[in-house]
């Protein structure tokens, strides 16, 4: 049975966040390393910008000083999403990965199968999207939640959980955020609206997005749903996930991250500083 | 149907080099758009910056996620297509012409000894379709 690490669950800020699992990822690159999975939140809440967003064109920067939100751009692909009441997963993996396929597409269908599963044991009857993003959406696209991508999972048609990958040198990085709780009035109040109409994005929000409590009815602590999410992977894989924490030297590519990229308004703000030989 | 042009070299991260003395254009290969899809996004390096040979010189945004192209030479960049900045879509369409990327003067050209020729490529991208 294939052995994976899965980093025990934490509460980290935004930067912490993206720094451990790019860290993660590039040191996957340069050596063996064990396919790993990490489940997590963000504290404080958080917004993580896809790679290509530019900040300011999606995100009110002002609100999110207002009431304390983190702005972080990820490495990974896809739209703004709010990190307040989700959970967010990281799964990196070399792309030859014999359980994984080697088109890209293979690997979001196979995730998704273990998040699907995870839904399914707390009752919920999820699906995955089979359409694309493209350039042509329409005029909510800055939100991820707004338009499903491949083999994203909705349920009655409506987005809970989102993904998006980045790969370089043969390894690959898949975030994914589970919508636990959703309030569309509050992530359009941190967003720019497309067209200049709060309201319309708030209706669309509304009928395009929904959240795992609105299923269950109640509140299910993060601990089960991870607990959840690992039997899931494990079940579906056939791996066994051994908890384990970082290396010295994912450490410390994670402390150089956190300083020269993920705190860095350059990142962040200006979407400068990519190409730095990680 | 892939195309693998005989003028080109090419590494094993799908990017092509055409070389004219110790001027190095570089693209992705027809192989690489087509497994990306329809490309959404581009970072490119600027002029009079250096790029080195298995490094990152730009990253791209498709339907399916973001990657990054990796440099099959060491060079300082003299050039860089603004035309895909302006119609991406150049890169789907015609990969390994009018959608080069960028010109590198090039450092060391015993570099290219470790470039693959059109049937090495190719032969590469069917071990790597079957997941070899």
């Amino acid at each position: 049975m294939m052995i994976w690490r899965i980093i025990p669950f934490t509460h980290l800020s935004a930067s912490e966040n993206m720094a451990m699992d790019e860290a993660i990822f590039r040191v996957n690159q340069r050596k063996y390393s064990p396919p790993t999975l990490r489940i997590y939140s963000w504290c404080p809440p958080s917004i993580s910008l896809g790679y290509f967003q530019k900040t300011f064109n999606e995100v009110d920067v002002s609100a999110c000083s207002r009431y304390h939100i983190d702005i972080v751009r990820r490495p990974t692909g896809g739209k703004a999403v709010l990190h307040e009441n989700d959970l967010t997963y990281a799964v990196i993996a070399k792309e030859h990965n014999p359980l994984f396929t080697p088109d890209i597409l293979g690997t979001y269908k196979i995730i998704s199968g273990c998040i699907a599963d995870a839904l399914s044991e707390l009752g919920i009857h999820a699906e995955m999207s089979v359409d694309g993003r493209t350039s042509g959406d329409d005029s909510l696209k800055a939100v991820c939640f707004s338009s499903p991508s491949h083999y994203e999972l909705l349920v009655n048609k409506r987005k809970i959980c989102g993904s998006a990958q980045i790969r370089s040198r043969g390894v690959f990085l898949q975030h994914g955020s589970i919508l636990l709780d959703f309030d569309p009035v509050r992530t359009c109040a941190l967003l720019v609206p497309r067209d200049g109409d709060r309201e319309r994005q708030i209706e669309r929000l509304r009928e395009s997005v929904t959240s795992v409590y609105e299923h269950t009815g109640a509140e299910i602590s993060m601990v089960k749903i991870c607990h959840v999410l690992q039997r899931s992977f494990e079940k579906k894989l056939g791996i066994e996930l051994v908890e384990g924490g970082l290396t010295a030297e994912e450490e410390a590519l994670m402390t150089r991250l956190i300083k020269d990229k993920y705190s860095n308004n350059k990142w962040n703000m200006e979407s400068k500083g990519t190409l730095n030989g990680y | 149907m892939k195309v693998f042009p005989d003028d080109l070299l090419y590494n094993r991260e799908h990017a092509w080099i055409r070389v004219e003395s110790e001027l190095a254009t570089i693209g992705i290969t027809d192989y690489a758009q087509e497994n990306l899809g329809e490309i959404l996004a581009i970072e490119l390096p600027e002029v009079d910056s250096y790029v080195e040979r298995d490094e990152p010189f730009g990253t791209i945004e498709s339907a399916k996620g973001v990657f990054e192209l990796m440099s099959p030479v060491s060079g300082e960049v003299i050039n860089v297509n603004e035309d895909i900045l302006d119609d991406i879509g150049i890169i789907n369409s015609d990969p390994h012409d009018t959608g080069w990327m960028i010109v590198v003067e090039m450092k060391d050209l015993e570099e290219l000894d470790d470039l693959l020729d059109s049937r090495e490529y190719h032969d590469f991208v069917i071990k790597e379709a079957e997941g070899n």
